[in-house]
């Protein structure tokens, strides 16, 4: 006779409130494993997409996602020009928050050597890849543009001719690519009236330092800013080249830094990533442990409901297994049936949670595994209580 | 088939030691029905916990059907397991196990001594018919009058066809038509099985047709009469 499922069906209320409560938070503990996992999977997909060997930035720096990075633009050729090197390709990165189809949306806007060049869009979901010099661009289907759409952004307007899928920077946020003069201009680009500020006080300095208006008007283009600058540069090795020999060529001959794809990665996943993720997994602990209580709680608060019950049992003589199998299934029960609908609710909110989540099964199976463990952890004090409850209890009036 | 010999009882130590049950020792033979009487805090409820060894006694020997259980001591008998099989319990509340059903509550008793779902269920439907409530077999408790749970908890203390019947107060939370009909029924039950029936009462009008009456004062035990009309002698 399973006393466990009779007890259960004359508390059933109390029992279904409970497993809804844990199943929520459980939920959030569901779902924050797959956001931890899609921090990552965001984290590394524009480095493990650039199918880069080498990432050329600039010199102590850490770029060029974790720090900015400028080098000057026609560094690449020199850098091309390294043993051992097949190809360089200049690339540009600038993050930027603009009204795009409706909404004020943040992207991330790479610039690439449309000519063979590499650190550009992988697949498409639909449309090419960017053929014209200028105004054409690939957007990542997260921002809700069309093929065809017409995109203002600084002073010009870009055309979508390519669509991707899952194509994000490292905080989730969809990326655009465009040719690299369009990104560069883009990224340098400064508002009239800051050039405007910024020539009148060149044309005074000049002024000041002798020269004539005529004379300082003609050496003001001189002195306006470069927007000739890249934030990094990519390296293709040539097969068989030795990466390490090619790295350390252009650290000690070209003053860059230089770091592997797997460098790369590590330096977001421990920079970028890591405080977000032991953010992540704090909260993950935190609600667990808030659940193995809740469970804790009521299977203590039930037992000691029967605790009587539990001292008759002990008079007529039944096993103190039994008693201990009462109390165990009855906090396996809430655990398993918690985790259960938490599993469910997973699945409906996942479809329209904003940010990428990455669900793992080895994660969701140690998120059960630990609550499991938890559940027994649970009912060891209503089991203690219930032990070392006399017999003779049941006598009493 | 039930032996005390100077079987005592002392909470505490040193100064501090009362002794709550002085050496006691009775016989009891198989179908015999023994009353013990006594006001309350007399002892009464203390010598049943020594009988079936739930609180063991001080010193003492205890014998059930030739089994010594304690000799100033344990004696290696697994206890618990000998009152699941070898003692049947009948309490003044009743205590019926309030998520079960009354089948299940005496089905219980039958599947703790090893008996399938379903010999558990045909024999406890059986025994419930015998005290008369097989209608109210699928009732919860709360859903029975007091009457009807206390022929639950007889069904109960008979599922394992018990040696010995400890009924603690049996009659205390019924009225005195119901308190007779119970105790009738558990004179119909050590004639017709066997069974020695101790049972504690503090109520002289529950007594008719016991064999044997103890009378427990301050923890003395005395026979306050014995053999057939015992009761009508006491009362009178």
């Amino acid at each position: 006779m399973e006393l466990a499922l009779k007890d259960i069906r004359s508390h059933l209320g109390k029992f279904l409130a409970t497993i809804v409560g844990v199943a929520m938070l459980l939920a959030i503990v569901l779902v924050m494993n797959g956001i931890y996992q899609g921090n990552i999977q965001d984290g590394v997909w524009l480095i493990d997409n650039t199918a880069s060997d080498l990432w050329v930035v600039e010199r102590g720096r850490g770029g060029p996602f974790n720090e900015a990075s400028r080098i000057a633009a026609d560094s690449y050729k020199s850098i091309a020009a390294t043993p051992g090197v097949l190809r360089a390709s200049p690339m540009a990165l600038y993050t930027a928050q603009r009204d795009i189809a409706g909404h004020d949306q943040q992207f991330t806007v790479i610039g690439y050597d449309i000519y063979g060049g590499a650190g550009g869009p992988g697949q498409f979901v639909a449309g090419r890849a960017i053929r014209a010099p200028h105004y054409e661009m690939v957007a990542d289907r997260k921002l809700g543009l069309q093929l065809g759409d017409r995109v203002p952004l600084g002073g010009d307007e870009y055309r979508v001719v390519g669509l991707t899928s899952g194509a994000v920077d490292s905080g989730g946020n969809p990326l655009i690519f465009l040719s690299l003069a369009d990104a560069q201009k883009l990224q340098f680009e400064q508002d009239n009236r800051a050039l405007q500020a910024a020539a009148a006080a060149n044309l005074q300095r000049l002024e000041r330092a002798g020269y004539t208006p005529e004379q300082a008007a003609r050496l003001l283009p001189l002195l306006a800013a470069g927007t000739s600058n890249i934030n990094a540069v990519l390296v293709t090795l040539a097969p068989g080249a030795d990466g390490r020999a090619v790295a350390a060529h252009i650290r000690d001959w070209l003053y860059f830094n230089v770091y592997t794809t797997n460098q790369e990665r590590d330096l977001m996943l421990e920079g970028k990533l890591s405080r977000m993720s032991a953010v992540l997994g704090l909260f993950r602990t935190l609600l667990i442990l808030v659940s193995i209580v809740i469970i804790a709680l009521i299977v203590y608060v039930l037992t000691i409901e029967k605790i009587k019950s539990i001292a008759t049992l002990k008079l007529i003589g039944a096993p103190n297994g039994l008693i201990v199998r009462l109390i165990m299934t009855q906090s396996m029960l809430l655990t398993l049936a918690s985790f259960v609908l938490a599993y469910a609710l997973r699945e409906l909110i996942a479809p329209g949670f904003p940010r990428t989540l990455a669900f793992v099964a080895p994660h969701t199976a140690i998120t059960f595994a630990v609550m499991l463990a938890g559940g027994v952890l649970a009912s060891l004090m209503a089991v203690w209580h219930a032990l070392r409850t006399p017999a003779q209890l049941a006598l009493g009036g | 088939m039930v032996v005390l010999d100077h079987v005592s009882q002392t909470f505490g130590e040193g100064d501090l030691a009362v002794q709550a049950l002085k050496p006691a020792s009775l016989s009891i033979e198989a179908g015999e029905l023994v009353a013990l009487l006594g006001p309350s805090g007399s002892g009464k409820s203390t010598l049943l916990l020594a009988i079936s060894l739930i609180q063991p006694p001080t010193t003492g020997r205890i014998v059930i059907d030739g089994q010594t259980l304690y000799d100033d001591g344990p004696t290696g008998i697994d206890i618990r397991g000998f009152r699941r099989r070898k003692i049947g319990f009948i309490f003044q509340q009743h205590n019926l196990i309030p998520f079960l059903t009354a089948l299940e509550n005496v089905a219980l008793m039958l599947q703790l001594n090893g008996a399938s779902r379903r010999e558990s269920a045909r024999r406890a439907r059986d025994l419930l018919a015998y005290l008369e409530i097989g209608h109210r077999a699928d009732s919860l408790p709360a859903r029975l009058s007091g009457g009807e749970q206390q022929r639950v908890a007889i069904g109960r203390a008979l599922a394992n066809e018990p040696v010995l019947i400890l009924a603690d107060e049996p009659t205390a939370a019924l009225d005195t038509e119901r308190g007779t009909k119970v105790m009738a029924m558990l004179r119909k039950i050590a004639r017709e099985r066997g069974s020695v029936v101790i049972a504690v009462t503090h109520d002289h009008r529950m007594i008719e047709g016991f064999d044997t009456i103890y009378q427990l004062d301050d923890g003395r035990l005395t026979c306050a009469a014995a053999g057939e009309g015992s009761a009508r002698r006491l009362m009178s």
